[in-house]
C-alpha cells in the first residue's frame, strides 16, 4: 500500500483545485466550501457538464472514480444536484454542487451520463425522487425505485410522509418535546392534525355510549326485574338442566314400549332412523313447551303437595320449587312405568 | 408452415410492463429470433428479489436490464423524520448483512458535524465489531455463491461459522443482524466480561476452518471451470460505474477507504487488501474469501491494541448538528458506503443520502452479462456481491 500513500504528494490542495477549475471554467465556478472535512465546489448550472468533464480529463485532477450523484431540496430556490468524485491516482475527493435551472416547477440539469457510466441510474433515481429532468439522459422513465404510476416526487420537502400526516409522533419522551432543561414542552395542536390514538379511543367510546344508550337501559331494567323476582340466572340454568335430564330420561324410556312388543318383521335401518328422528323432534317440542310454560309463570310441573310441605318446613321458595319439580317428575315416571306394564300385560 | 411464416406472437406477455414473447420466423433458413427472458423477482438464483430481464439470442445473452425497486422502503425520506440518534436503528436495515458497518457511517458523520471526541476504546471496539461483521457478511456470500453454482456443502459450513460469530456479537450488542450498538459519541455499552478472550478463541477456530473453504471451493475443478475467465470487469469500467469492494479489488485496484482514507484507528494498524488480476468471477470470489483472512489479521491486531477507558461521551439532551453538510465514506463488507449528511441546524437531518455499494455494483451487471451464456450469467450474478435491500433502500 506504499504507492497508495505516496501518491498523496501529487495531490492538489483544495485551493489549487479550485484555482485550476476557475482557470478552465471562469465564471462557471461560483465558490467553494471546505466544511467538516468535505470539499465542495459550487458550479453554475450552465457549466455543470463542462466542470465534471474537466474534473475527469485534467491530468492534474484525474477524478476517475464516480462515487454518487443525488439531489437536495433547496427550499424556495429550487433544487441542488451534487456529485461526488474520487481520484484513485491522487486520493482526492471532490463534491460538485449546482443549483438547477427552472426553480421548483421545472428543475432541469445537464446529464453527465456520457462522462461516467454510473451516472445513469443515479440520475434516474434523482428524477424519480425529485423530478429533476436531466437533459440528454437516454431514458429517465420508467421510474427506477417507485412504481410506474407513482404520483409526486417523494424526497421533495412538500411531499409529506403519509404516516406522519395520519398520526403525529407518539409519546412525550421524544427529545423534540424536551427543552434545554429537560422539561416537557407540550405540543400545541395544529390545524390538520388527525386525532391521536388516545383521543380517537375516547371519541369512539363516547359515540358507542350514545348509540347504545337505549339498549343499555333495557338490559338494566331486565336485570332489576330478575333481581326483584329473586332468581339468579345460575339457578335458572340448573333448573332447566334438571328438566332436560328428565326429558332425556323420558325419551329413553318411551321407545321401550313399541320395541318390547313382539314384531314379526324387523324394522329396517331407515325406518329406525326415521322413528328416532321423530322422537327427538317430539322431545324438542315438548322441552320448548315446558320452557315457555316456566317463563309464563304458572308451572304445571310442580308437585303442589311437596311444595307446600317444604314451604311449611321453612325452606326457601327456590329450593322448594326445584324439589317439588323433581318429585313431580318422579311421580310421572312411575305412572308411565305402570301404564307400560299394563300394555305389556294386555299384549 | 406457411401460416407461421409471418411473425406471429404465440405467447402473450406474462409480466407487467415486459413482453415475454416468442417469434417464429420460419422462412426456411435456420434463423434465430431474440427473445426476452425475465429472471426474478423471486427466482432462487437471485438472492432477494432482484429482477433481471435478459434479451437472449439462443443461449447467448445480448442485453440485460436489472429491474430494481421492489424493496424500496424510502429510508432517505424516513431519516428526515428522525433525529440523529434514531437514524441508527434505521440505517442498519438497508444492508441486513452488514448492520454494524452501516450504523458506523452515520455515527461518524454525526460526530464529524458535532466535532465530538470519541473515546479511544470506543473506536477500537467499533473496529473490532465492524471486522467481525465483515467476516459474517463474507461467509454468507461464500455459501450463497457456491449454492448458485450447484454446491450445497459450503453453505452448511458457512452457517456453522456464522452461528458462532453471531453468538459472540449477540453477547455484546444483543442483536444478531440489527445490532444498533453505535450512538453518536461512542457505543451504547461496554463489551461484556470475557468478550476479548472469546473473540481470540474464535479467531483461532476460524484460522483452522478458513483453509477448508479454499480447498473446498477455490480448489474445486468444477468451480474453476465455471468461474475462470467468466465476466471480466476492467478497472476503468469498474471505476466509471463506481464499483467498489471485492468486485473492484478483483480488477486490481487497491481502493479501500480503510487504507486510503483511514477512519477510526485503521491508520494505526496494518490492513491488507487482497487483489485480483483478471477481474473475473473467480478473482472476485477469491478476493472475498481472502478478505476473511485479512479481517482475522486485523482482529488480532485490535486485540493487542484495545485500551481501557470509557466507551461513550456525554450527549446533550438534544443532538442538533450545526448547519452544513458532510460526506463520510466507510469500507462496508460489500464496498464503499457513503453518507451525505446535510443539516439545517434542526434536530433531524435535512438530507441523508445513502450511497450504497450494491446499487453501484449492480449497475455494472448489464456490462458483465453482455455476450455470456445463460449458465455463466448465474455465475456472473453471484460473483457481483450485492444485497437487494442495499440496492433499493
Amino acid at each position: 500500500m506504499t504507492d497508495v500513500l505516496a501518491r498523496r504528494d501529487r495531490a492538489l490542495s483544495p485551493d489549487e483545485t479550485e484555482a485550476l477549475l476557475r482557470d478552465r471554467l471562469g465564471d462557471g465556478i461560483t465558490g467553494s466550501t471546505l466544511e467538516f472535512g468535505t470539499f465542495t465546489v459550487h458550479v453554475a448550472a450552465s457549466s455543470w457538464h463542462a466542470a465534471v468533464q474537466s474534473c475527469r480529463d485534467e491530468s492534474l485532477l484525474a477524478y476517475d472514480m464516480f462515487d454518487s450523484l443525488f439531489g437536495i431540496d433547496a427550499r424556495e430556490e429550487g433544487f441542488d444536484v451534487v456529485t461526488v468524485l474520487y481520484s484513485t491516482s491522487t486520493g482526492n475527493r471532490i463534491c460538485l454542487r449546482t443549483r438547477c435551472d427552472g426553480g421548483r416547477e421545472t428543475p432541469v440539469c445537464e446529464t453527465i451520463t456520457d462522462i461516467y457510466r454510473g451516472a445513469d441510474w443515479m440520475e434516474r433515481e434523482t428524477w424519480d425522487m425529485f423530478g429533476i429532468d436531466f437533459v440528454g439522459h437516454p431514458a429517465l422513465e420508467p421510474r427506477l425505485l417507485t412504481v410506474e404510476n407513482f404520483e409526486g416526487w417523494p424526497l421533495r420537502k412538500d411531499f409529506h410522509l403519509a404516516s406522519r400526516v395520519a398520526k403525529p409522533w407518539p409519546g412525550v419522551n421524544e427529545p423534540a418535546e424536551l427543552d434545554e432543561d429537560g422539561n416537557v414542552i407540550k405540543r400545541q395542536p395544529q390545524i390538520g392534525d388527525a386525532p391521536g390514538p388516545y383521543d380517537l379511543d375516547k371519541a369512539m367510546a363516547e359515540q358507542a355510549r350514545a348509540v347504545n344508550a337505549s339498549a343499555i337501559e333495557a338490559a338494566r331494567e331486565a336485570d332489576d326485574a330478575r333481581a326483584a323476582e329473586g332468581s339468579t340466572p345460575a339457578l335458572d340454568v340448573q333448573e332447566s338442566e334438571q328438566a332436560d335430564n328428565a326429558v332425556d330420561a323420558e325419551s329413553e324410556t318411551s321407545p321401550s314400549g313399541p320395541g318390547a312388543s313382539p314384531a314379526d318383521e324387523e324394522p329396517t335401518a331407515a325406518e329406525k332412523a326415521d322413528a328416532r328422528r321423530k322422537e327427538q323432534a317430539e322431545a324438542r317440542t315438548r322441552k320448548a313447551a315446558e320452557r315457555t310454560a316456566e317463563e309464563s309463570g304458572d308451572d304445571p310441573q310442580l308437585d303442589q303437595e311437596t311444595y307446600d310441605r317444604l314451604i311449611a318446613e321453612g325452606k326457601s321458595e327456590r329450593i322448594a320449587r326445584s324439589k317439588a319439580k323433581a318429585a313431580r317428575i318422579k311421580k310421572q315416571r312411575a305412572a308411565e312405568a305402570a301404564t307400560d306394564d299394563d300394555e305389556q300385560g294386555d299384549a | 408452415m406457411s401460416e407461421l411464416s409471418t411473425r406471429d406472437r404465440i405467447h402473450p406477455g406474462t409480466a407487467p410492463g415486459e413482453d415475454l414473447h416468442l417469434e417464429i420466423l420460419g422462412d426456411g433458413d435456420f434463423a434465430t429470433a431474440e427473445m426476452s427472458l425475465s429472471i426474478g423477482p423471486a427466482h432462487p438464483a437471485t438472492h432477494g428479489v432482484l429482477r433481471i430481464v435478459l434479451d437472449m439470442d439462443g443461449e447467448r445473452v445480448v442485453g440485460a436490464r436489472p429491474v430494481i425497486g421492489y424493496m424500496h422502503r424510502g429510508f432517505e425520506k424516513l431519516a428526515e423524520y428522525r433525529d440523529f440518534r434514531q437514524i441508527m436503528a434505521l440505517v442498519n436495515r438497508h444492508d441486513w448483512l452488514s448492520g454494524f458497518s452501516n450504523e458506523l457511517g452515520v455515527a461518524l458523520a454525526v460526530e464529524e458535524m458535532l466535532e465530538m471526541e470519541v473515546p479511544d476504546r470506543a473506536q477500537w471496539i467499533r473496529m473490532l465489531i465492524a471486522e467481525w461483521n465483515r467476516i459474517l457478511n463474507h461467509l454468507m456470500f461464500v455459501g450463497s455463491f457456491a449454492i448458485e453454482l450447484g454446491a450445497i456443502t459450503p453453505m452448511f459450513y458457512a452457517f456453522r461459522e456464522r452461528e458462532d460469530i453471531q453468538h459472540l456479537l449477540e453477547s455484546a450488542t444483543g442483536g444478531r443482524l440489527h445490532f444498533t450498538y453505535n450512538q453518536p459519541g461512542g457505543l451504547k455499552i461496554d463489551l461484556p466480561k470475557g468478550f476479548l478472550r472469546q473473540s481470540a478463541d474464535l479467531v483461532t477456530t476460524l484460522r483452522k476452518r478458513v483453509p477448508d473453504y479454499k480447498d473446498l471451493v477455490l480448489g474445486n475443478e468444477i468451480f474453476q471451470a465455471r468461474t475462470k475467465g467468466v465476466g471480466p470487469l476492467p478497472a476503468d469500467v469498474a471505476l466509471s460505474y463506481g464499483v467498489t469492494g471485492p468486485t473492484l479489488h478483483a480488477a486490481g485496484v487497491p481502493e479501500d477507504s480503510r487504507v486510503t482514507e483511514p477512519y477510526l484507528k485503521y491508520g494505526d494498524i496494518d490492513v491488507h487488501v487482497p487483489l485480483g488480476e483478471n477481474g473475473d468471477a473467480y478473482d472476485r470470489f477469491s478476493c472475498l474469501l481472502h478478505r476473511i483472512d485479512a479481517s482475522l489479521d486485523i482482529i488480532e491486531q485490535i486485540h493487542d491494541h484495545i485500551p481501557a477507558g470509557p466507551v461513550n461521551s456525554k450527549l446533550p439532551k438534544m443532538v442538533k448538528a450545526p448547519e452544513g453538510s458532510t460526506y463520510v465514506r466507510t469500507e462496508n463488507p460489500l464496498g464503499q458506503l457513503g453518507y451525505w449528511l446535510e443539516s439545517d441546524g434542526g434536530r433531524t437531518p435535512w438530507r441523508l443520502k445513502m450511497r450504497t455499494p450494491s446499487f453501484s455494483n449492480v449497475q455494472a451487471v448489464p456490462y458483465l452479462l453482455n455476450g455470456v451464456l445463460v449458465p455463466d450469467a448465474v455465475a456472473v450474478l453471484g460473483s457481483v456481491f450485492f444485497v437487494v435491500g442495499d440496492i433499493d433502500r
